[in-house]
């Protein structure tokens, strides 16, 4: 190793450990002292190096790290609000829309699920029987009215067809209760002029304001009672 | 959670010293070189599950704060001025033989180029390798070396030319 490079390898590095530049040192003492040299000076200059740190830089470090950090939390965490909120709003949308949309889009599908219903609480033999006076006194809130009976009217009751207020009236049948709504005219639910399923089948006549909605059994003449129907009740509109 | 904040407050403690006076180094001014370091401790943290040797920590937060340094020439060029050779002086009162020395040290290592004293910091102060500054720096080792070794004839011809000061402290 000859002097300039021992030189060159001392000045980029003077803790050299290569084996050449330790070789080289135990062979000439000049070589030894040069690299001691700059030995000292590398000192001086590390002394040189320590600037000193001012107090409290790690503290002040650590400080905004977490204040920085608290913040995307709290952003986090109010991002996960916004999400909660959202669930609930479509939670709350969805059922309100399930519960308070019809599930039939006619009134014969609905009618026939109504009367199955309530199939259970009215008998073909009951022995009681409603009036015509006070079948009419609930026909006024439809501003209608019966001429005379026709049939046994078993039941004659407000009830809910569809979230409308409608009359429900029940008439002695030849082998099963005959079914009879009246329902106010309404957008939701398509008029159906008949319809049926296995057991039961139905007719729809309509009028200005309402629907006059007969369901009976197979065994019935739906025309009959249609017929009835027509030719007895007047509207006073 | 728990664990990564430990992780970065060990980091912290055990190398913003080094760290911040790296930083000093490199830009000449306290005041910029606790806001680099700031600065690179941040980007550390939100970077933090990505260091997954702790022993290269150290050239990781200084590549760091290279890239940060870099950044703020290119935001505010036209505030760059030539440094004032009085920001470079520490105020500290000089007093000992040793701090005079220091102090008229550190202007020379100040006024080397850059490009000079910055493997030299980093092998002093950071304890790297050449091969680890040429990493770092992006070079090739063997420009490391030149660089050293020119950095280091600079300062003993420096100090060889100073021999008044060189007589005070002799004598």
């Amino acid at each position: 190793m000859d002097d300039l490079q021992f030189r060159r390898a001392i000045y980029a590095d003077p803790n050299n450990q290569d084996a050449d530049c330790i070789a080289a040192q135990q062979a000439d003492p000049s070589k030894k002292q040069f690299a001691q040299d700059i030995c000292q000076l590398d000192e001086k200059i590390m002394r040189a190096l320590q600037v000193p740190v001012p107090e409290g830089l790690s503290e002040k470090l650590i400080l905004r790290q977490t204040l920085a950090s608290h913040q995307i939390h709290k952003r986090k965490k109010r991002v996960h609000l916004a999400l909660a909120a959202s669930v609930a709003i479509i939670g709350g949308l969805m059922l309100n829309f399930m519960q308070f949309s019809s599930a039939y889009t006619n009134l014969g599908d609905y009618a026939l699920a109504h009367v199955y219903h309530e199939q259970g609480d009215f008998a073909n033999n009951t022995s009681g029987q409603v009036t015509l006076a006070s079948l009419n006194q609930k026909m006024a809130a439809f501003d209608g009215n019966f001429s005379k009976a026709f049939g046994k009217l078993i039941s004659a009751d407000y009830c809910r067809f569809d979230g409308m207020k409608s009359l429900h009236l029940v008439f002695q049948g030849k082998t099963s209760p005959v079914t009879v709504f009246v329902v106010p005219k309404d957008e939701q639910l398509r008029f159906s002029p008949t319809f049926n399923d296995k057991q039961l089948f139905g007719s729809s006549i309509e009028f200005k304001h309402s629907n006059i909605i007969v369901v009976a059994d197979k065994n019935e003449s739906l025309q009959q009672w249609q017929q009835n129907i027509s030719e007895t009740v007047t509207w006073s509109i | 959670m728990m664990t990564k904040q430990v992780r970065y407050e060990a980091l912290v403690k055990a190398l913003h010293g080094d760290l911040y006076r790296y930083a000093y180094w490199l830009c000449h001014e306290k005041q910029v070189a606790e806001d680099l370091v700031q600065e690179t401790f941040l980007r550390a943290w939100r970077a933090l599950d990505s260091l997954k040797d702790e022993k290269a920590a150290k050239s990781w937060l200084i590549t760091i704060l290279r890239r940060e340094n870099a950044r703020r020439f290119e935001r505010k060029r036209f505030e760059m001025s030539e440094y004032e050779e009085a920001n470079i002086t520490d105020t500290q009162s000089v007093t000992t033989e040793q701090q005079l020395e220091n102090h008229w040290l550190r202007e020379k290592i100040a006024k080397l180029p850059p490009e000079y004293s910055e493997p030299l910091i980093l092998q002093v102060l950071g304890g790297f390798s050449g091969e680890d500054i040429a990493a770092m720096l992006d070079l090739n080792k063997n420009t490391v070396m030149t660089r050293l070794f020119r950095a280091r004839n600079q300062l003993k011809e420096a100090l060889e030319a100073e021999p008044v000061k060189r007589g005070m402290y002799n004598g």
